[in-house]
């Protein structure tokens, strides 16, 4: 019967022990993932505090980045939106913490994965704003000179050039996130060279009387202004 | 601000005149064909006016290649007795070196200013090099008021065909006009004359590395004289007819390097213009006459094209520089047709506010900003033309004056929405 009994009170023991050892484990992290988060809401504060301080949100607007979250049906401000961003990001960093102080040798190695992961994150997410901010500079430089010179189609240049640096900036990131690779590379190399198959093929094949009209309005365009001109602006 | 260092050969021959009463500058780069009349009515000018002051001729050259230098230094009037009075007395020196610093009118103008402060002069006249009517009478012109009546600034005043200078008569004058309150009309018009406690002035001025020694030189003297209390005037110098400039010459950056300085001056001198309201008249030397001016073609079909076409394209940064109110009226007008196609005083006078407090914002970078109004000004250009078409020279001007009062009665929008 004491045998038996044994055979039973052993494992649950093992267990209790087992759990007596892992129970400061538990509360460290417990203690890691509280005050972490408490630590992340006041950083996000201040944050959100400096963005304002130094306008932040018209900087946003004037570069765009507002449009570009209301397009994502996203309605807060930028500052608080990035305050979001910079929260969430840090209560991740807090939970994957948390998780290490466990010393559960699976989670660990996730852990470890996951921070020697975060590096590429950080540079996607540059190129990704960079990539933004250049491309929506470059696409409106494109367009007001094409406008200045009485390019018909200025609208459709730049957002012809919008697409196709976004294509790339988005193919850059995927690459720098290791995201399927290979994919990414042919899948880049296909858009990319699609698009400017396609504009050759419809003003070659499909749009030859489009781009006729085109060419012709152009030129009829031009010869009305051949009138002179011998205005000094200055 | 004095970082200029002259080559060893113009040290030496500074060292040698020592100090001289009249700096006549002439900033050139490739005017070969244009600058040995420059040169030949500045010597008759001081020979003629100015014969017993010592007077330097400084050409800073921007290194042409095609013997601008060499057309100076060989330039030389003959026979002195068909134009002169007197013989002259003083001997003209002449400098010719190239400028150092950023490539531009601005860089050239600051190592004449240098020259000036080196040899202590009195006057400065500045000129450009690929004048063709300039005459010995516009030294005079320049030089006198500085040198007898105690004025710090001369700005010229020229007869232009009603058509020219729209950059000048739609948005630099007016402007300049309402903020700083002195009616003083070419601001930008390239000829000045200055005493040379102004040249040290302006060489006190951190300005070099910026867009003023490229081209917004003119309006940065104008302003820099003005907003600092200099005593201002104007001489009436005739016509001004200049070398054919290169018609492929791109007119929204030449509408960006002008109203972009004006614009860097309304930062630097806000204090200075906001409580100003209203103008005053400049007092002019020089006897006033008509000139016959040459016939100026204007292809006002090509104007409106280009505005419709900003209209239709750029919606969405006029909107934003606008407000939706104005960018509705905009496209109001753009609905009008050919002959009745006005662009409203009120309208423009709020367009050019708009686009200055969206620069003082820096609602976009500023070349896109102000390259962004070219169309705007395109529209108001032949709004303009098509409205003096049937209008002499002064009815012309009467219109420019209608403008400026314009400016000057809503400045209150522009000082209350300055943050």
């Amino acid at each position: 019967m004491t045998d038996f009994l044994n055979l039973i009170l052993e494992p649950l023991q093992e267990l209790f022990l087992r759990f007596k050892a892992f129970l400061p484990n538990l509360l460290a992290m417990l203690v890691i993932v509280i005050a972490g988060i408490l630590l992340a809401r006041l950083l996000r504060a201040i944050f959100v505090r400096f963005l304002k301080a130094i306008n932040f949100d018209s900087w946003s607007d004037r570069m765009g980045m507002t449009t570009l979250l209301r397009k994502g049906d996203l309605w807060a401000k930028p500052a608080l939106a990035l305050g979001a961003i910079v929260f969430w990001a840090l209560v991740i960093v807090v939970l994957m913490t948390g998780l290490s102080a466990l010393k559960i040798s699976a989670i660990d190695q996730l852990v470890a994965q996951f921070f020697m992961y975060l590096p590429r994150v950080f540079s996607a997410v540059l190129i990704l704003i960079v990539g933004y901010v250049l491309a929506g500079f470059i696409s409106r430089a494109m367009l007001i000179a094409a406008v200045n010179s009485g390019f018909h189609y200025a609208k459709l240049l730049a957002e012809a050039i919008r697409l196709l640096l976004t294509v790339l900036i988005l193919a850059m990131v995927l690459e720098q996130l290791q995201v399927a690779p290979g994919i990414v590379l042919a899948a880049f190399s296909i858009i990319f060279g699609g698009i400017v198959a396609a504009l050759a093929i419809s003003f070659g094949v499909g749009g030859i009387d489009a781009a006729k009209r085109m060419i012709e309005r152009e030129t009829v365009e031009k010869r009305k202004e051949e009138v002179k001109d011998d205005i000094e602006h200055i | 601000m004095k970082t200029v260092t002259f080559r060893k050969e113009v040290q030496e021959q500074l060292d040698l005149i020592k100090t001289a009463d009249i700096v006549v500058g002439i900033p050139s780069f490739n005017n070969a064909r244009t600058i040995g009349h420059v040169v030949r009515a500045v010597q008759a000018g001081l020979a003629k006016y100015f014969p017993d002051r010592k007077s330097v001729l400084v050409n800073s050259d921007g290194g042409s290649t095609d013997k601008t230098h060499d057309v100076v230094k060989e330039t030389s009037i003959e026979d002195y007795a068909s134009i002169l009075l007197h013989h002259r007395v003083e001997p003209l020196f002449k400098i010719a070196t190239p400028y150092s610093g950023l490539p531009g009118k601005g860089s050239a103008f600051r190592t004449i200013f240098e020259v000036a402060e080196a040899l202590d002069a009195k006057a400065c006249v500045v000129v450009d090099s690929d004048l063709r009517s300039i005459t010995p009478e516009w030294i005079e012109l320049l030089v006198k008021p500085v040198l007898e009546d105690g004025f710090d600034y001369v700005a010229p005043l020229y007869h232009r065909h009603k058509y020219d200078g729209t950059i000048t008569n739609s948005i630099v004058y007016p402007l300049t006009r309402a903020l700083y309150g002195k009616r003083v009309r070419q601001p930008i018009g390239g000829d000045f004359g200055f005493s040379g406690t102004l040249a040290k002035f302006y060489l006190t001025k951190d300005v070099w590395q910026t867009d003023v020694a490229r081209f917004g030189i003119d309006i940065w003297m104008t302003t820099t004289a003005i907003a600092n209390q200099f005593r201002v005037t104007q001489s009436f110098l005739g016509a001004k007819i200049h070398d054919a400039k290169d018609p492929s010459a791109d007119l929204s950056a030449m509408l960006y390097q002008v109203v972009g300085a004006t614009f860097e001056l309304m930062e630097t001198y806000a204090d200075v213009w906001k409580p100003i309201r209203g103008s005053e008249p400049v007092t002019a030397f020089g006897f006033e006459y008509t000139v016959g001016l040459e016939q100026v073609n204007v292809n006002t079909g090509r104007m409106l094209n280009l505005f419709r076409e900003g209209l239709k394209n750029l919606q969405e940064i006029w909107t934003d520089v606008l407000g939706l109110g104005d960018f509705r009226e905009v496209e109001r007008i753009g609905l009008l047709g050919a002959k009745e196609f006005r662009f409203p005083l009120g309208l423009w006078t709020r367009v050019i506010y708009d686009y200055a407090i969206a620069f003082h914002e820096k609602k976009l970078p500023a070349e896109h900003l102000i390259k962004s109004l070219t169309p705007l000004y395109l529209g108001k250009t032949a709004s303009f033309v098509l409205e003096v078409e049937q209008m002499g020279q002064q009815e012309a001007e009467a219109e420019i004056e209608k403008l400026c009062l314009e400016f000057e009665k809503n400045k209150e929008y522009l000082v209350t929405s300055w943050k």
